[in-house]
C-alpha cells in the first residue's frame, strides 16, 4: 500500500506547517499552565515532598496538611508494631499568629514541630543538621529567607508567636507556604506554642520502613486497625494536598477551563489548515473516487495526516516545553510536572489533532468526480 | 455482446425557475473490444453521459446495464465498488499527486484493490512500460512533461486491468504529438485487451481513430458512425 498520507504530509510540508505549529503551540500551552500549577500548588506539599518519611499518620479525612486535627499517641504505637516500619518520629503542627515589630502587624503563621535528631525526617532536603541541632535551643525558629521581609525581623531578632517570644535562628530557601508563612522550630516549642492542645497531643506521626517493605501495604496495614486516625503513603499525602488546594483556590477549574479553549482554539486553527490542504488536492481526491476509492477510504488517508500532524506538533510542543521549563527552574520559577499530566496533555494534544482531522474530512464532500468531467 | 447498455436516460438541471434538459431519452449500446468517441460541441450532454454511463452520476430516468449489472440498482458504495473493480478513468487534467513517483501513482489504486504490494509493483511497472515510460518510473509529476503525465495517468487507470475504460478529452491539453500517443494506446487499450474505451472528445484526431464515433447535440445522438476495421475512413450508419 502506498503511503499516501506520509508521503503528501512529506512532499507539501509547507501546507501543513501552520497545523503542526498549532498543535506544537497548544501542546506548549496546556504543558507550560500544567507545570506552572503544579509548581505553584505543589508548595502546599513541601512539608511531605522535601521531607525523607515514606508513612503519614493524620487525622482521618485530612484532605491538606494545614487541616490537621490532633491525633492521640495510640498511632505512633500502632505504627511501631508494624513489621514494616523502621522508624517513627511525631510532626506537631500549630497555627500561629506572629507579632514582630511595629509596622508589620500580625501574620498568620504555621508552626511545625520536628525532631532535632540528625536523622530527623522532616524537611530533611532542606535543613542541614546544624540549623536542626540549632532549633534545640527553646523557642528558637527558621523561617524561609524570602519570608523574612513579611516577618520584619532581621537573623538573630525576636517576635511574637502566640504570646510566646520567639528568636529566629536561621533562614532556609525552599519552605515557603502558600497562604502563610511557614515557622520551623523543635517539637518541644512547637509544643510550647500551642494553646489548644497544651502540647500533649501532635497532628501527624511520620514513619520511615524498612527497606523492601512495601508503603502501600503497610498504610493499608495500619488503617484496618486505626481508629482515629489514618495512613497515608507520602505521594498519596502529597497528591491530595495538591489536588485540595487546586480545586479549594478555583485554579483547578481555571486549568480545565484554560484547557478546553486551548484545545478548541488548536482544533479550530489545524483543521482549517488541514481543510486547505484537502482543497488543495481535491481534484487528485476525486480521480481517486472515481477510480472506485470510497469515501471512506479517503477519509482514512486526511485522518492519518492529522495524526502525524499530531505527533509532530506534540514532539515539537514536548521540546519547548523542556527547554522552557529548564529556563524557569534556572530562575526560580515554581514548575513541575508529572508523568501523569504529561500523559494527560499529550493525550489532549492528539485529541485536537483528531478532532480537526475529523472536522476536515467534510471537504472530501468536494472531491465529486463530476467536478472532473466538465 | 454489448459491454454498455443504456436506454431512455433522461438528465435535467433545475436552475432557480429554468429547467434545462441534458439529455433526452438518449439509448446506446457500447461493444467491447472497440474504441468509441462521443464527439459533439461542448454543451451537447457528453459529459453528463459519460458521467451516468461510469456509475459516477445517477440519471432523472433510465438505465444503465454495465457488464451484464444493473449499474445503479444498488447504492453509491455499491458503485464504488463496481468502479474499483472494472473500471478505469483518465480526465482532462491528469490529477496526479504531486509527492507521489509515477510507479507509486500507479501502484496506488491496486492497494485499495487490495493487490499485495510486490504484486502491485510489478503490474505497475509492466503497465508503465506499457505506455513507454519505463525510464521515467521514479520522476514525481513535477519532473514530468504534459504527455508523460497523461501517460502516467492512463497507466493508473489500465493497471487495474479494467473491462471498461473512460476518458474525457485525453488529449485536449497535449500538443499534437503527445496526443497523437495518448490516441494510440487508447486504441491499442481496447484491441489488446480487448477493453471497452469511451472516450469522450471534441478532438478531429481521435475521429479518424476511433472504431465507431457518435455524434451528440443537444443531449441526444445524432450520427452513428462505425469504422471498419482496418479502415480510417468513417462510413456512415443509422443513428440509434
Amino acid at each position: 500500500m502506498i503511503p499516501l498520507a506520509r508521503k503528501t504530509l512529506i512532499h507539501e510540508w509547507r501546507r501543513f506547517l501552520p497545523a503542526m505549529l498549532a498543535v506544537a503551540f497548544s501542546g506548549l500551552l496546556l504543558l507550560m499552565q500544567a507545570a506552572l500549577v503544579f509548581g505553584i500548588f505543589g508548595s502546599t506539599a513541601v512539608y511531605i515532598t522535601a521531607s525523607d518519611a515514606d508513612l503519614w499518620v493524620g487525622y482521618p479525612g485530612t484532605q491538606s496538611i494545614e487541616l490537621g486535627r490532633p491525633i492521640g499517641p495510640a498511632a505512633r504505637t500502632a505504627m511501631l508494631m508494624d513489621p514494616g516500619v523502621a522508624r517513627v518520629e511525631p510532626f506537631a503542627w500549630v497555627d500561629g499568629d506572629w507579632r514582630g515589630p511595629a509596622g508589620t502587624g500580625g501574620v498568620s503563621v504555621f508552626v511545625s514541630g520536628i525532631s532535632t535528631e540528625p536523622d530527623g525526617m522532616i524537611f530533611s532536603d532542606v535543613l542541614t543538621t546544624a540549623q536542626r541541632a540549632s532549633l534545640k535551643e527553646p523557642l528558637a525558629v527558621i523561617v524561609d529567607r524570602a519570608d523574612l521581609p513579611k516577618l520584619g525581623v532581621p537573623i538573630g531578632g525576636q517576635a511574637l508567636i502566640n504570646g510566646e517570644l520567639v528568636r529566629i535562628v536561621g533562614v532556609a530557601n525552599g519552605i515557603r507556604a502558600l497562604g502563610g508563612v511557614d515557622v520551623v522550630a523543635s517539637l518541644d516549642t512547637a509544643r510550647a506554642l500551642d494553646n489548644d492542645t497544651g502540647g500533649t497531643e501532635v497532628a501527624y506521626y511520620v514513619a520511615k520502613l524498612k527497606p523492601g517493605a512495601d508503603a502501600d501495604a503497610v498504610a493499608a496495614r495500619i488503617d484496618a486497625s486505626a481508629h482515629g486516625y489514618a495512613a497515608w503513603t507520602a505521594s498519596s499525602f502529597a497528591r491530595r494536598a495538591v489536588f485540595y488546594w487546586m480545586f479549594q483556590t478555583g485554579a483547578g477549574l481555571g486549568v480545565i477551563f484554560l484547557a478546553i479553549v486551548v484545545f478548541i482554539v488548536g482544533a479550530i486553527i489545524t483543521s482549517q489548515t488541514l481543510m486547505g490542504a484537502i482543497a488543495g488536492s481535491v481534484r487528485e481526491y476525486a480521480t481517486l473516487h472515481a477510480l472506485g476509492v470510497g469515501l471512506g477510504s479517503l477519509r482514512r488517508v486526511v485522518l492519518e495526516q492529522a495524526a502525524w500532524i499530531g505527533v509532530c506538533g506534540l514532539v515539537a510542543g514536548v521540546l519547548l516545553s523542556l527547554g522552557l521549563i529548564g529556563l524557569a527552574k534556572l530562575e526560580d520559577v515554581p514548575v513541575e510536572l508529572n508523568l501523569p499530566a504529561w500523559i494527560a496533555c499529550a493525550a489532549l494534544v492528539m485529541g485536537i489533532a483528531l478532532v480537526s482531522g475529523a472536522a476536515a474530512v467534510r471537504a472530501l464532500r468536494s472531491a465529486d468526480p463530476a467536478l472532473l468531467l466538465r | 455482446m454489448s459491454a454498455l447498455v443504456a436506454s431512455d436516460l433522461c438528465m435535467g438541471y433545475t436552475s432557480g425557475k429554468l429547467r434545462t434538459e441534458i439529455l433526452r431519452g438518449l439509448s446506446l449500446s457500447v461493444d467491447a473490444g472497440q474504441l468509441t468517441l462521443i464527439a459533439g460541441p461542448s454543451g451537447c450532454g457528453k459529459s453528463t453521459l459519460l458521467s451516468i454511463l461510469s456509475g459516477l452520476q445517477r440519471p432523472d430516468a433510465g438505465g444503465v446495464v454495465a457488464l451484464g449489472e444493473d449499474l445503479f440498482r444498488g447504492d453509491r458504495h455499491a458503485r464504488d465498488r463496481f468502479r474499483l473493480q472494472h473500471t478505469g478513468f483518465v480526465f482532462q487534467g491528469f490529477n496526479l499527486f504531486p509527492a507521489l513517483t509515477a510507479l507509486e501513482q500507479v501502484m496506488l489504486p491496486l492497494g485499495y484493490m487490495g493487490v499485495d504490494d510486490r504484486t502491485a509493483e510489478a503490474r505497475g511497472r509492466a503497465t508503465l512500460d506499457e505506455v513507454g515510460l519505463s525510464d521515467r518510473m521514479h520522476l514525481l509529476p513535477a519532473e514530468l512533461s504534459g504527455g508523460e503525465k497523461q501517460r502516467v495517468a492512463i497507466a493508473r487507470a489500465l493497471v487495474k486491468q479494467p473491462e471498461l475504460f473512460f476518458a474525457d478529452e485525453p488529449t485536449s491539453a497535449l500538443d499534437a504529438a503527445n496526443g497523437q500517443t495518448v490516441i494510440d494506446t487508447l486504441r491499442r487499450i481496447a484491441h489488446e485487451h480487448d477493453t471497452t474505451v469511451l472516450c469522450v472528445s471534441h478532438d478531429p484526431r481521435l475521429v479518424t481513430h476511433a472504431d465507431r464515433v457518435l455524434q451528440m447535440e443537444d443531449g441526444a445522438i445524432l450520427n452513428d458512425r462505425r469504422v471498419p476495421h482496418g479502415d480510417t475512413m468513417p462510413r456512415e450508419e443509422s443513428a440509434s
